[in-house]
């Protein structure tokens, strides 16, 4: 047999993937550099719709929302997910599998439902006003929960909460509690402890995660479209549109790519911090 | 209790997040059961009348089952391809193997906006019209790097020393592995099917770009939701959280069995396989 | 003991649960000396090793460091350091920031933090190791930059916990004589758990021999080899044959004893006449070849097993009329004998131990209820 052997296992996967990812994303990156038509693109290459893409004031707007929103859903959740995955991590309590399973199970409830519970719940007509109301707090409902960035991002931590704490347990697993034992018997009280190696440990997972739920929310459509009103529409929502009522695929693909561009660069840059500090891979022993 | 790990704070911040998430979710079902289709204070009472009506639904009937087809062929398909490439890429030494590693991961870190939106246009470039296994193709790519991490970790975590023995015992490649290795990682690699098959199921970012004239679940609540505020969306939701529940409780179970089998513990493997993650 | 104990426990007892952990110690750990608590594993050792440092707090009792009540301070507010059984060096430092840690976190100046981190690091020999992660160090090198992470800080207390379990026999017996040249050099006190006995005799001024949660005996390596205080303590520290006898007469230092029916002396001070359990070590057994009719009182068995250990060979013997098995060394210049064969059992009277024996311990079989303590 060829030396080869086990990697032809492979083959049909990176076929599929080739066929169904690697391409179409390929094309996709030719048709921003097209003139777009009605559904239809045709050469020559040019830089055009690059540059509507990052000149358009209505896409500036949009952009900024994007890396608000982004910024924000990505910074709650891990400011969110840390203790909770410290807890998990390092709790002796008998509730952990419980809660263990609560946070995986939410994780997979469908993203939609999520998106219109808070619908449901943010709302004018809403339970927290129908709540406040009933109980006489308020006369007239507020309004400032719905279509702003406010509910976007909420609904977002929401989303990708489970996904954050998952990752940064994941990360906290190979530092044992001896670690932070060994760190309470030098003299570190609890705030020395998480400044001094539960942060340094979790930077690495605490970035990937971060990183995550930005691309993900910052490239959103659903969820602005539901949720977000006239002030909380995001880059998601042009490129959609585009793609699909408007018919410019040219343009739709500058948008699209101008934005991977942008996300390279802030993985580029979180990457090389975490070089720098030494922080990106942490070698355990024993 | 002493040690470092007490921490109340952590502990608050725990509930706090169990309540966050789930508090939306529990809405949903209790207004899934609402007698009025009011979605705000005062609860006015119980009824099934919202089920009723979703299941005497002609439309939902034909979006559910095309859902099942697509995630079906899809969480086939995975398990099939995931399988291999997972296998193939722990039993090699190959310098193509980070290469390929990375391939297999990278969906995962691109919004579905970017693969629905490439798909929708390569299919339109080779005019390929949209239909359900269009949407199947595309959940492929969505949820193989799900399938994948998982189906590694379990790979990874097996002693070879068990495979070397099959082999010093006589047996060929094929049978090492009906034999040996798949009986210790079929419970992972059915959990894992299984949570492709929920991710397909629910899948609504890159199916909005790639279904023709169809409907799937998803797809029908967006347009309900998009239409009208119709208190039937709280049944189906229910609905659809209680399945994906369901595939999750058989995951959870089959993965945390097989771990306790292996070694005495319990830790589902998705968050092993989250620690491979490149 | 002159002067303040360093560290003093007092009634200090710990339940998991419905676990007893520890039941009413009492120990007083000198200044500079180098204490061992030996025992099997579950016997409380660790338990009352992460009791001092801080990381349990005990059910009942208090813990003094120097004259000082620190029972309700956590650990991270005493002046105590410990190694760890497996390595904790952070990996996100390097063997500088590891060492440093401590000083960092009391907020050391840096210039004295280099100074005295240099100083360490040459007290382990391992100066120049500054900047090294510690995958880039060996098992015996890590345990060695743990040792100087702990000493650094000056504790009043060194605690090791079993330091050298996870090492190798040749960097263990190695990393010994660094622990006791660094104890030499340091005059620290050093608090050491292990449960390898011959770790324990090479290390210690003295040894605390614990059995499920409680003392058997306190004293030097050499008191608790030569006179152990329990028959736990015998079998526990150097293997030793704990026979039932009935002690028949006692004139003086000369004791007579009845074993299998057979009348046989052993020198022993205080005995007292009735049951009693006949401490014996294997290498103070002398087995010899049966080659004529044995006498009245003399012991005959047969040769069960044979190992030969470098030094020497070493028997398992099947007494007659005895149920248990006779441990014996002999001289590797001894002529070698073979399973089966028959042989004679001797040994010096002053080789042996008596202790105390009711019908409730031999009912159990365990060691005994009552325990005396060595002076020390």
């Amino acid at each position: 047999m060829l030396r080869a052997g086990p990697l032809a296992l492979a083959a049909p996967a990176v076929a599929v993937l080739l066929v169904f990812f690697v391409a179409p994303l390929t094309a996709f990156a030719v048709y921003s550099l097209l003139t777009g038509a009605f559904y239809e693109v045709s050469g020559p290459l040019t830089l055009d719709n690059y540059r509507e893409a990052v000149e358009s004031p209505l896409h500036r707007t949009l952009a900024r929302n994007s890396l608000l929103v982004g910024l924000f859903a990505a910074v709650a959740s891990v400011v969110f997910a840390l203790p909770i995955a410290y807890w998990l991590r390092y709790t002796r309590s008998r509730w952990r599998m419980v809660v263990m399973f609560l946070i995986i199970a939410s994780f997979l409830a469908s993203y939609l439902v999520r998106i219109y519970a808070w619908r449901t719940i943010l709302g004018s007509n809403g339970l927290i006003n129908s709540g406040l109301d009933q109980l006489g707090v308020i006369d007239d409902p507020l309004t400032f929960f719905l279509y702003n960035r406010f509910a976007v991002t909420v609904a977002l931590v929401h989303i990708y909460l489970p996904y954050v704490v998952l990752v940064l347990y994941a990360g906290l697993a190979p530092l044992s509690p001896a670690y932070l034992e060994a760190a309470q018997d030098l003299g570190a009280g609890r705030w020395q402890r998480w400044r001094r190696v539960v942060l340094p440990v979790a930077a690495a997972p605490v970035a990937s995660a971060f990183l995550f739920v930005f691309v993900l929310s910052a490239a959103d459509y659903v969820t602005p479209q539901f949720l977000g009103g006239t002030s909380g529409g995001l880059l998601g929502v042009i490129i959609q549109q585009n793609m699909t009522a408007q018919g410019d695929y040219a343009l739709g693909a500058a948008i699209a790519f101008s934005m991977l561009g942008a996300f390279l660069a802030l993985y580029g840059v979180v990457a090389l911090a975490l070089r720098l500090t030494r922080l990106d891979r942490l070698r355990f022993v024993s | 209790m002493t040690g470092p790990g007490r921490s109340g704070l952590a502990g608050a911040f725990t509930v706090a997040g169990v309540v966050f998430l789930w508090g939306p979710l529990l809405v949903v079902v209790l207004f899934s059961l609402h007698s009025t289709a009011a979605l705000s204070f005062p609860f006015r009472g119980f009824s099934l009348r919202w089920y009723e009506e979703i299941f005497s639904s002609a439309e939902v009937r034909s979006a559910a089952e095309n859902s099942l087809i697509v995630a079906t062929a899809t969480a086939a398909t995975t398990l099939v391809l995931g399988t291999l490439a997972a296998y193939g890429l722990t039993r090699t030494s190959s310098r193509a193997r980070g290469p390929l590693a990375l391939l297999f991961f990278l969906p995962i870190t691109l919004p579905g906006l970017f693969i629905g939106t490439a798909l929708l246009v390569a299919f339109a470039r080779i005019e390929v019209t949209l239909s359900l296994a269009t949407v199947a193709a595309a959940h492929l790519v969505y949820v193989f790097p799900f399938f994948f991490l998982i189906a590694r970790a379990a790979l990874d975590r097996l002693d070879p020393a068990l495979e070397e023995a099959a082999a010093d015992l006589g047996a060929g490649r094929w049978l090492v592995f009906r034999r040996v290795t798949l009986p210790q990682v079929w419970p992972v690699l059915v959990g894992a099917a299984c949570l492709a098959f929920a991710l397909s199921f629910d899948e609504f970012i890159i199916t909005f770009f790639v279904i023709g004239p169809d409907s799937t679940l998803p797809m029908f609540i967006w347009s309900t939701l998009r239409r009208t505020i119709d208190p039937s969306i709280n049944a189906i939701s229910t609905l659809l959280l209680l399945f994906t529940l369901l595939l999750f409780v058989v995951t959870f179970a089959l993965t945390s069995w097989s771990e306790r089998r292996r070694r005495g513990s319990a830790e589902p493997l998705v968050v092993p396989a989250l620690k491979d993650a490149p | 003991m002159s002067g303040e104990a360093r560290v003093r426990l007092e009634g200090v007892s710990h339940r998991f649960g419905d676990v007893t952990a520890l039941r009413e110690m009492k120990l007083d750990v000198a200044d500079g000396e180098l204490l061992t608590l030996l025992g099997p594993s579950g016997c409380g050792k660790t338990t009352l090793l992460r009791i001092i440092a801080g990381f349990e707090r005990p059910t009942t009792g208090r813990v003094l460091l120097a004259g000082e009540d620190v029972t309700d301070r956590p650990a991270h507010r005493r002046a105590t350091n410990m190694v760890f059984q497996r390595s904790t060096l952070f990996p996100h430092l390097d063997v500088f920031g590891n060492v440093a840690f401590g000083l960092r976190v009391a907020g050391v100046p840096r210039a004295e933090q280099r100074e005295r981190v240099r100083e360490a690091l040459q007290l382990v020999s391992l100066e120049g190791y500054e900047h090294r992660r510690s995958h880039e160090l060996s098992g015996g090198q890590m345990q060695r930059i743990a040792l100087a992470r702990a000493l650094v800080n000056r504790p009043q207390v060194l605690l090791l916990d079993e330091p050298l379990a996870a090492l190798d026999l040749k960097i263990r017996l190695d990393m010994e004589a660094e622990l006791r040249r660094v104890h030499r050099e340091t005059g620290a006190t050093f608090l050491y758990v292990t449960h390898d006995q011959r770790e324990a005799m090479a290390l210690s001024d003295r040894i605390v021999v614990m059995n499920a949660g409680a003392v058997e005996q306190v004293g030097t390596p050499a008191e608790v080899y030569g006179r152990p205080a329990s028959t736990f303590a015998a079998r526990f520290v150097g293997d030793a044959n704990v026979l039932p006898v009935d002690v028949l007469d006692v004139s003086g230092d000369e004791v007579s004893v009845a074993l299998a029916e057979r009348r046989r002396q052993v020198t022993c001070a205080g005995a007292r006449g009735g049951p009693a359990w006949l401490v014996l070590r294997p290498e103070a057994v002398q087995v010899g070849r049966l080659a004529r009719e044995a006498g009245a009182d003399e012991l005959t068995g047969v040769v069960r097993d044979v190992a030969f250990r470098g030094t020497g060979f070493q028997y398992r013997i099947a007494v007659d009329a005895l149920e248990t098995e006779l441990k014996a060394e002999a001289p590797a210049s001894s002529p070698e004998l073979a399973v089966d064969e028959r042989v004679t059992v001797d040994w010096t009277p002053s080789a042996c131990w008596l202790l105390p024996r009711d019908d409730d311990a031999r009912a159990a079989g365990g060691p005994l209820p009552t325990r005396q303590e060595t002076p020390a």
